[in-house]
């Protein structure tokens, strides 16, 4: 098991949508970079950032920080605090009903970002995988 | 938490009547040639208050682009309008949302009509819709297709401040619908219903404008075909693909949409039929996923359609109206079909309507889609 969110469960996650190949097939042509960020709430002490940089299908590297100086600037954010993180992973909120009833907030190109959205499904069913304690 | 959405309806016989008590007085009508030619323009027009000044704006094309809608904003804005009214199929009545926007907020880049976008729309003017088809469902809807200017996409953009204030669903405005119009729009509006009572977003609200949606739609369409002059067969349709049009709206589309946009992008078919072609075999891929909700629309058939399966009942009901079935049906040839297959495939796994479908479909079941109708 591991703790979410944590640089173990980061890696987990990271290796988990590597070897997704459905995920692999849905975004092999996007290009970019996206933050997740977990806001702090009653369960988690402080901010915590999750910054993966996609590439045709695959993450080519990802960076697990609390300190907002350690994450590059990335193209996408998507922010929510920890409680609604705790239920995205374990499928009891829709990730893009979470942004349409303000329990997330998406910065980005929506344009770019709504021609992927089947991709963007994959990587939060990909979350699912992970067998996470909170 | 969720949310129901849906414009003040206006329906039944007589209803363009309502705007004898407009209290707007400057309008801007967003129409086409068609529609003008057809005497539906004229109709509304008999109907607005005598002192109303009006600025008509009639050439919207079959596919509005981005720098079509742009390019009527100047005019627009020195119009300075109180009520915006879209008359006509889908694409007047998205272009008529999408101006509305642009008028009441000429800051705004198109692509930030997202419901994330808090837009602050209706400080100068209302919107009200007004179908002339029965079937996109646009008037009740919170979506505006607007295509690239090359046509190589088209843009979706939503937001729940562009539902219209009013939809006007008067069968005076359909009575004299081609019949091929008719129909496949029809074909449309029943994958509404059914898309809509199948998708992963369901819920109790759709699912009810679903059900009567079909029930109006299938009980109702072939005597408005054969009888055109049968306004109660004609309104009953024409309110179904309105029932249709918030079942969607509230719920979404799946597959069969998907792939239907992406057929008749690449090949230029009406969207009823080629949405249409693929509805059975996506009620079949999808039968163990949604049974309970397939079985309650298939009662929903009159029983002379009725089948064992929805799938052979919406089979049954295209075949009795003559769709095309095969692609040979839509003169495409095989090789250009072929040609053209990643394409399509990648097209239809870029629409949302995939991702909402009951059961996960990939590149592969996108392209067994597209060969079950070769
Ligand atoms: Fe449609």
């Amino acid at each position: 098991m591991y703790k979410f969110p944590s640089e173990e469960w980061a890696k987990a996650y990271y290796e988990k949508l590597n070897a997704n190949s459905d995920y692999r097939d849905s975004a092999r042509d996007w290009e970019g970079d996206i933050t997740l960020v977990i806001n702090a709430d009653q369960g988690l002490e402080r901010d915590a950032y999750l910054y993966l940089d996609l590439y045709h299908g695959t993450c080519r590297r990802y960076i697990f920080t609390t300190d907002p100086e350690h994450i590059p600037k990335s193209e996408f954010t998507y922010s929510g605090k920890f409680g609604n993180w705790k239920k995205l992973i374990n499928s009891e909120v829709d990730p893009i009903k979470g942004i349409l009833t303000g329990k997330f907030k998406m910065k980005g190109s929506m344009s770019k970002i709504m021609r992927y959205t089947k991709a963007a499904k994959l990587m939060v069913n990909t979350a699912s995988l992970v067998p996470s304690v909170f | 938490m969720w949310f129901f959405r849906s414009p003040s309806i206006v329906y039944g016989e007589d209803s363009i009547s309502f705007f004898n008590e407009l209290p707007q007085r400057r309008l801007v009508i967003v129409t086409d040639g068609n529609i003008i030619r057809a005497g539906l323009l004229q109709k509304i027009k008999n109907e607005l208050p005598s002192d109303s000044e009006i600025l008509i704006i009639d050439d919207v094309p079959i596919e509005p682009t981005i720098s079509y809608v742009l390019s009527l904003k100047g005019r627009i804005i020195d119009f300075n309008p109180d009520l915006i009214i879209g008359l006509g199929g889908g694409s007047c009545m998205d272009c008529a949302k999408v101006v509305f926007v642009t008028y009441e907020r000429p800051d705004i880049d198109l692509h930030d009509i997202t419901p994330l976008v808090n837009l602050d729309l209706r400080k100068k003017a209302r919107l009200i819709l007004i179908p002339t088809t029965s079937g996109t469902g646009s008037e009740c809807s919170w979506a505006a297709v607007i295509s690239d200017d090359d046509h190589g996409r088209k843009n979706e953009f939503a937001s729940p401040e562009i539902i219209a204030d009013f939809a006007i669903i008067d069968p005076a405005m359909v009575s004299s619908l081609p019949e091929p119009v008719r129909k496949s729009t029809a074909v449309d509006a029943l994958a509404h219903a059914i898309e809509a009572r199948s998708s992963t977003w369901k819920n109790s609200y759709s699912d009810i404008f679903s059900d009567k949606a079909v029930e109006l739609i299938s009980g109702n369409l072939f005597d408005a075909i054969s009888h055109p002059e049968n306004m109660e067969a004609v309104s009953n349709v024409h309110m179904g693909a309105s029932m249709a049009g918030l079942a969607f709206s509230n719920s979404q589309i799946t597959l069969a949409h998907s792939l239907g946009h992406s057929l008749g992008a690449h090949f230029k078919i009406p969207h009823g039929i080629s949405v249409g072609i693929f509805l059975p075999h996506v009620i079949r891929f999808n039968y163990a996923e949604s049974k309970g909700e397939y079985v309650a629309l298939n009662k929903k058939f009159p029983p002379n359609l009725r089948k064992r399966y929805l799938y052979l009942t919406v089979e049954n009901f295209l075949k009795v109206l003559s769709m095309p079935v095969k692609i040979s049906d839509l003169n495409i040839k095989k090789d250009e079909y072929e040609k053209k297959m990643d394409s399509m495939v990648s097209v239809a796994l870029e629409s949302t309507g995939t991702v909402l479908n009951p059961r996960d479909a990939g590149r592969a079941e996108l392209e067994m889609f597209l060969r079950e109708i070769e």
